[in-house]
């Protein structure tokens, strides 16, 4: 028996575990913040839109060009992982200071043809100030002088426009903003937006008193020229979850060294928001290819939350740093995306701690859970549970037969072991001929841990019963599901990959949930009358 | 104004009354690890270990008539078995009862089971086997034991008329907390587990005497298959079997556990001693178990 000197002790050294493990990282985390300057803004995770343009062609023998301007990284959106998918078209990117522009080129194509290429975006939301007392400047320099002239869709010279002009900027010389305000309003206020794919030229919309976003923003850029401001035309794509075709444009002006957007449809005044893809400057057309072949396209446009990646490349410049930390990892092969999953592992096992010891939750085994919501982050939560209980059962299935030609005990657990290696590469080849890519990923699960799953829920269903199998199968995937949510948050990602020693923290919250003696959330349930009274 | 008075005095009582129920976190924590040391787990899990234990002290005990722990000792099954009418052969690490079969006589050459089952003498070899390979438990490898059949007290019999009946009795430093007798009914199969739908009954510590009926998950005052009623009885040899309970819980160990015992027309007899014993005798009892340790740690002793 444990003397009352023995117990003190336990107890002083359980203290000063627990405050060990909350005081370190901490202070760990306190330095890197106040002394190395983290930045803990950049751990919130950010948009990040992958899109795809899919082109379509009908060939008919002959041959097929394609071309379309693609967006560049600057300072408000950058671009990465491009992926060229286009079969039998050979792609040729061309740049020049304004534009990139990719054209495929086809030989004797014939029958219906694809061309995909995708690219993933990160963009800011920008806002201007233009000072009200900045005036419009004489002169500008001469390479300037292309975005003041007058063109066959932006007729700023044209008579017609130049009286409206009088109209709607009456005085003799405004001041910038007051000049780009009062067109703004009036185009956005004053002529209706409409829904049409056509080309509009500036003097047609300004008769109409009505426009799409091309024709309002010919309209803008022509005023702009008229007043000698400097104006261009922007096209691009409004990034919102989904396939679309609608493409949109919109007008930049040119104020004191900057470039500042207007969108009189959506009412943008001298701001442009985070999802708003620029893809080329100028009257120009999106899309150009060879006639008669039934061109057809689309966008397609997945809205996902991603690390913010300049955050992480400050955190490297730092000397008390993970990411130097991580390329010791990189060194021997282990991906940064591995380190993340293990270092998501404890707060998974923390999540089923607490639904087993303060929900009163039953699971198969503690550490199942985490591990399958880790796996999981391949196929997807669903395909996830969808091959764990298959695996699972059939395996169990397995194992009742192997009961019935009553075996030893190791022997039984190594065919196990190979009836899970089996199901999956059974269920990774079915889905691959399925098309169910995502379940094809459950190779990547803990084989020995679903073996044991697999023998601990046929000797349940044997000693006490289906019934408890699906209870606690239920349970189980509940569990999952939840350690799959914590895990799977960016943010948690983030933090915990920015600082490690939060898991000296986990350790702590175990440590105090191993002295919790309350009442199960589930233990309230069960004794309810007792709790209650017999009333109830 | 008065509602909300009301309100707060019930969910007062009712935090007064969940302070008296022992939760799995507390019984583990205070009660489990800090009364009983893990290496002496072993003595609860392997029956042979505990039996040899419990019988030096002085604990009855089926008679243990035979143990098998290698296959050549099976050549003279028969002439070993021709010596008893009636026996029982189990698993020495076994759970949840299974590898368990209760002979009450001969059919010819064969024996007759208690189902009405009739086993060759193939048949109990390869039994016997099977539990030596380990079939019947985790380990690789495990003993048979051939033990005497415990024949239920009359009173016992017409409580529990589908089975043998146990009483289990939760012992926490030397002395009994509560307890209860588990029924097998139709529903359990003739096992006596409650979560298997056993017939839980609630037994007066200090008088013996039958309080509450719990079955599945609810309160019962009759026997579900012989509708007899179950309140009011007073258990045969009450006194001797707190006696056996005390006796058993000195002789090992460990301080805090359930202790399982049937009683035989010439007494109790233990059958088996538990260190994770459930907490579902608490609503048996219609009684929280916490408020009752924690006055025996004050008082040292529950004799009501």
């Amino acid at each position: 028996m444990a003397g009352i000197s023995s117990g003190h002790a336990r107890r002083s050294a359980y203290l000063t575990a627990l405050a060990i493990m909350v005081l370190l990282p901490m202070s760990v985390a306190a330095y890197k913040l106040y002394v190395l300057d983290y930045p803990l803004a950049g751990l919130i995770p950010a948009p990040s839109y992958n899109v795809e343009v899919s082109m379509q062609v009908d060939g008919h023998g002959d041959d097929i060009n394609v071309h379309t301007y693609l967006p560049r990284t600057d300072s408000r959106q950058s671009v990465d992982n491009e992926q060229n998918s286009s079969g039998l078209f050979t792609a040729e990117l061309k740049s020049d200071p304004l534009n990139r522009e990719a054209s495929w080129k086809g030989e004797n194509v014939r029958g219906q043809q694809g061309i995909l290429y995708a690219y993933a975006v990160h963009a800011r939301h920008v806002r201007f100030n233009i000072p009200a007392d900045m005036t419009i400047p004489g002169s500008y320099p001469a390479a300037l002088a292309p975005y003041l002239a007058d063109e066959p869709g932006i007729q700023k010279d044209d008579p017609q426009i130049e009286a409206a002009l009088r109209r709607i900027v009456p005085a003799e010389k405004p001041a910038i903003l007051e000049a780009v305000t009062r067109i703004h309003r009036h185009l956005q206020d004053n002529l209706a937006n409409r829904d049409f794919s056509g080309y509009t030229d500036a003097l047609t919309a300004l008769k109409l008193g009505e426009a799409s976003c091309n024709g309002k923003s010919r309209l803008f850029v022509a005023m702009a020229r008229k007043l000698n401001i400097p104006a261009r035309l922007v096209g691009g794509l409004v990034m919102q979850q989904g396939s679309k075709r609608t493409t949109h444009q919109w007008a930049e002006v040119y104020v004191n060294g900057h470039w500042v957007p207007f969108d009189t449809i959506n009412d943008h005044f001298a701001e442009i928001p985070a999802n708003y893809l620029t893809l080329y400057y100028g009257d120009l057309v999106l899309f150009k290819h060879t006639a008669n072949v039934n061109f057809q396209y689309f966008f397609k446009v997945t809205r996902q939350l991603v690390p913010q990646v300049d955050a992480q490349t400050a955190l490297s410049q730092s000397s008390l740093n993970i990411t130097n930390l991580y390329a010791h990892f990189e060194r021997v092969g282990i991906s940064q995306n591995l380190l993340k999953i293990l270092l998501m592992l404890p707060l998974g096992a923390l999540v089923t701690v607490v639904f087993r010891n303060v929900i009163g939750l039953e699971t198969f085994g503690t550490f199942l859970p985490a591990l399958i919501a880790a796996a999981a982050r391949e196929t997807g939560l669903l395909w996830g549970v969808i091959g764990f209980l298959g695996i699972v059962l059939a395996s169990a299935l397995v194992r009742k037969s192997l009961d019935w030609m009553q075996l030893l005990h190791s022997p039984k657990m190594a065919i196990m072991l190979t009836t899970v290696v089996i199901v999956m590469m059974v269920t990774t080849v079915g889905g691959v001929q399925l098309g169910l890519f995502e379940l094809a990923h459950v190779t990547l699960f803990p084989i020995a841990i679903l073996a044991i799953t697999a023998e601990r829920v046929a000797l349940m269903e044997a000693e006490q019963g289906a019934l408890k199998v699906a209870r606690i199968t239920l349970m189980t995937l509940i569990v999952i599901a939840a350690c799959y949510a914590v895990m799977d948050s960016l943010f948690l990602q983030s933090l915990i990959l920015a600082f490690p020693e939060l898991l000296l923290v986990v350790i702590a919250l175990n440590l105090w949930l191993g002295k919790w003696i309350g009442i199960r959330v589930m233990e309230f349930l069960r004794f309810r009358r007792l709790i209650l009274g017999s009333s109830s | 104004m008065k509602s909300l008075r009301t309100l707060l005095s019930r969910l007062k009582d009712a935090r007064e009354r969940a302070a008296t129920v022992l939760s799995m976190n507390r019984r583990n924590l205070h009660y489990i690890y800090t009364r009983n040391e893990r290496r002496h787990f072993q003595l609860a899990d392997d029956k042979l270990l505990a039996k040899e234990v419990l019988v030096a002290a002085g604990v009855r005990m089926p008679e243990t008539y035979r143990i098998y722990s290698y296959f050549y000792e099976l050549r003279n099954l028969e002439r070993d078995l021709d010596a008893y009418h009636e026996f029982v052969i189990k698993p020495a690490q076994g759970s949840g009862g299974n590898g368990i079969i209760v002979i009450v006589g001969r059919s010819g050459q064969d024996w007759l089971g208690i189902s009405g089952k009739t086993y060759t003498l193939y048949d109990l070899q390869k039994h016997i086997s099977d539990i030596i390979f380990g079939v019947y438990s985790f380990d690789l490898g495990d003993r048979a034991i051939i033990e005497s059949r415990i024949t239920q007290h009359a009173e016992m019999a017409e409580l529990s008329p589908l089975g043998l009946a146990d009483v289990r009795i939760i012992m926490c430093d030397n002395f009994p907390v509560m307890s209860m007798t588990r029924v097998p009914t139709r529903q359990s199969d003739g096992k006596a587990n409650l979560h298997q739908g056993a017939l839980g009954v609630a037994i007066n510590i200090a008088s013996g005497v039958t309080t509450h009926g719990r079955f599945l998950g609810q309160p019962i005052d009759r026997h579900p298959d012989s509708g007899i009623h179950l309140i009011g009885r007073t258990l045969p040899y009450w006194p001797e079997i707190l006696d056996l309970a005390q006796r058993a819980a000195r002789a090992v160990p460990l301080k805090y556990l359930g202790v399982d015992i049937s009683v035989s027309p010439d007494g109790p007899q233990l059958l088996e001693i538990n260190v994770r014993p459930g907490l579902e005798i608490q609503n048996v009892n219609q009684r929280g178990m916490l408020s009752i340790l924690q006055a025996m740690t004050v008082k040292g002793g529950n004799l009501e």
